[in-house]
């Protein structure tokens, strides 16, 4: 018997009994749907993560004054550990190319009737070129700027829309707290960074922050590595523990009075994260596979003994074992690859529109599919197919063409 | 292939079954030729031996000892495949209880046995199942589906079927069995169409309203051929003698 006609005969088997094959595929479609659907997600939230990441820039570093006091994010905030003297002696360091300030102002914000409530930060030319900032409108704030204390401020996109909704604010004077200041430029949006809108800022020059909210210290410095991530932060650990009196040579993070972040960092965790998350979804598939193939064997062997008789029939006609065993084994292997076309659709599908749904309040979130995922999925479905259906299949190939063709 | 030869020659053949160490004879030194384009019917009660008898000759089972020649060709060293293969090319059967592909249609039916066969081309397997269906009468049924049919429909089918890769032998087992008695006279019919266009074929029946379409009787009784005879007649007063002496 040609392959093509051993495929066609197995095909019939599947497609005679449309219903039974729908629920025999069902373990399977679930499987490869659900693997589909997981791995899309979170390859889409990888995605949502890493622009977070990319918007810090690829080589930067961020300091925040505070404790850390379990594992990475949960950070004591609320600290004036960060001075000025301490932003002096990094910038000494030669393993940091450029060292960045910054200081939050309070104070209500409006132009005109409109007010908001951005977050307003103090920083320095560099703090633009460590975060890769650009503007769309204007210009950014300059080292004449900031020289000079100039009461300017550039706007992030969202708070430019809250203050100004369409009209041009090149030249208007909007009040942060007890001071105006002339609105130079609007930065291009970023996201979010750590899960903060970054868009929701007003960037005003760090002197004039520094006058205008009196504060004696820092509450971040953003710097970018010479070259080696590593060397930095050794060096800055090393500097900030020696300005502060901390003793720490086991480097224990619960003992500093700073948190160092930087993009490697987040990296490196997203890494471990997207690790669990692939070592999850491998053994839910090999669950789910493992449970859809017995299915599959299951009906496979009842479908054996239902045709007993056709497979008589098929030897008395001149079928070799070989033709028998193909056609069952191919029409397993159907079923686990049809099983897992269809899940992969559903999961596609299913992705899409959660993805949909998601984009509303995540906007970085993007649809996404996992093909190494999904090829996987499809090729382990039909892989269960061979596994569990030789069985089924040398069941019917070895069977007596008498005694088949005899059974009740 | 020896062509003179008779098609089919048995030798002091017998058959027994092994079952878990109890040895059941079933045939017993049988001796039979039988020609190219003969129409057979092997008679006799159930449990006879006649079925194990035409499953030898059919190449679905092997013959304990003795031989057979096939064509003047030995078939003991014949093993699973090549029994396949003949059973693609030179015979084929009709069954009792039919046989046929449930949920599929007339016409897939008889294409089946072409999908085994070695040497038709792909091509012409449409063709020849079209010209089988027609040889029994039921192109206007061709793409019914099987459980659409009556008994007898379903039974030309199967004939149909048999036909269709052109066998030297074509084996009907009780093939009226299943039948009313119209039913099985157009069947009966059908294969005596066969006979008259040359096929060789061999029924097994216990009817002798259906074995008297045949021109040659063997009758089997207790795995021994009792008698083997051109005149049915005779046959008849042979069986109703062993009726007598028992």
């Amino acid at each position: 018997m040609k392959v093509a006609d051993t495929l066609t005969a197995a095909a019939r088997g599947v497609s005679g009994n449309p219903m039974r094959s729908l629920l025999t595929m069902l373990g399977i479609i679930i499987g490869v749907g659900a693997v589909v659907l997981m791995s899309s997600v979170g390859q889409s939230m990888t995605g949502v993560i890493l622009s977070q990441i990319s918007s810090l820039g690829p080589k930067s570093m961020v300091i925040f004054p505070g404790r850390q006091e379990g594992g990475a994010g949960q950070v004591a905030a609320g600290f004036d550990s960060l001075t000025f003297d301490d932003l002096n002696e990094l910038e000494k360091l030669s393993s940091i190319e450029s060292v960045a300030p910054l200081i939050f102002v309070k104070g209500r914000v409006s132009f005109g009737r409109e007010e908001g409530s951005p977050q307003v930060m103090g920083v320095t030319p560099a703090f633009f070129a460590n975060q890769t900032i650009v503007t769309t409108q204007g210009r950014l704030i300059t080292q004449e700027d900031d020289d000079a204390s100039s009461s300017v401020a550039v706007l992030g996109p969202d708070a430019y829309e809250k203050l100004f909704g369409q009209q041009d604010p090149l030249g208007k004077r909007i009040k942060i707290g007890e001071n105006h200041y002339a609105v130079i430029g609007v930065t291009k949006a970023l996201g979010s960074q750590f899960f903060q809108n970054a868009d929701d800022r007003i960037y005003v020059p760090f002197t004039k922050a520094r006058q205008a909210s009196g504060q004696k210290y820092l509450n971040q410095i953003t710097m970018l590595a010479t070259d080696s991530f590593d060397l930095a932060f050794a060096d800055v650990k090393y500097v900030l523990r020696r300005q502060h009196g901390i003793d720490n040579p086991e480097d224990d993070p619960k003992k500093d009075d700073f948190v160092t972040r930087s993009s490697e960092q987040a990296s490196e965790i997203l890494g471990s994260v997207s690790l669990g998350l692939t070592l999850f979804i491998t053994t839910v598939a090999a669950i789910s596979l493992l449970v859809g193939g017995i299915g599959i064997m299951n009906i496979m062997l009842v479908s054996v003994s239902e045709r007993t008789r056709e497979i008589g029939l098929r030897k008395a006609i001149g079928a070799k074992k070989q033709d028998i065993l193909l056609q069952f084994l191919l029409e397993a292997i159907f079923l686990t690859l049809l099983g897992g076309i269809i899940g992969l659709l559903g999961g596609v599908l299913l992705a899409f529109v959660i993805a949909i749904f998601v984009q509303t309040i995540l906007a970085t979130y993007v649809f996404a599919v996992s093909i190494p995922a999904v090829t996987v999925s499809v090729l382990m479905a039909g892989f269960t197919g061979i596994i569990f259906g030789i069985s089924p299949a040398r069941k019917a190939a070895e069977l007596h063409p008498i005694e088949a063709l005899r059974y009740e | 292939m020896n062509h003179d030869a008779p098609l089919i020659s048995l030798k002091n053949l017998t058959k027994s079954y092994d079952n878990d160490g109890v040895v059941t004879p079933v045939l017993y030194d049988i001796n039979l030729d039988i020609h190219k384009g003969e129409f057979i019917a092997i008679m006799g009660p159930s449990g006879s031996g006649k079925s194990t008898l035409m499953h030898i000759i059919g190449f679905l089972d092997n013959q304990s000892s003795g031989e057979y020649l096939f064509q003047g060709e030995p078939t003991e060293a014949f093993d699973d495949d090549a029994l396949a293969a003949i059973r693609a090319t030179r015979v084929s059967f009709v069954f009792q209880a039919f046989n046929l592909l449930p949920r599929t249609t007339v016409l897939h039916n008889v294409l089946l046995p072409l999908l085994y066969h070695p040497t038709i081309p792909a091509k012409e397997r449409m063709q020849r199942a079209l010209k089988a269906i027609e040889t029994v009468g039921l192109t206007y049924r061709k793409d019914y589906l099987t459980s659409q049919l009556s008994g007898g429909q379903k039974q030309r089918v199967a004939i149909a079927r048999a036909l269709v890769t052109d066998p030297d032998v074509i084996f009907a087992d009780e093939p009226t069995g299943n039948l009313d008695s119209t039913s099985g006279i157009a069947v009966m019919q059908a294969l005596q169409q066969l006979h008259k266009d040359g096929h060789t074929i061999i029924l097994v029946t216990h009817e002798r309203t259906t074995a008297e379409h045949a021109e040659r009787i063997i009758y089997i009784r207790d795995g021994k051929i009792e008698s083997d005879s051109r005149d049915f007649k005779r046959m008849i007063a042979t069986e109703k003698e062993a009726h007598s002496l028992k």
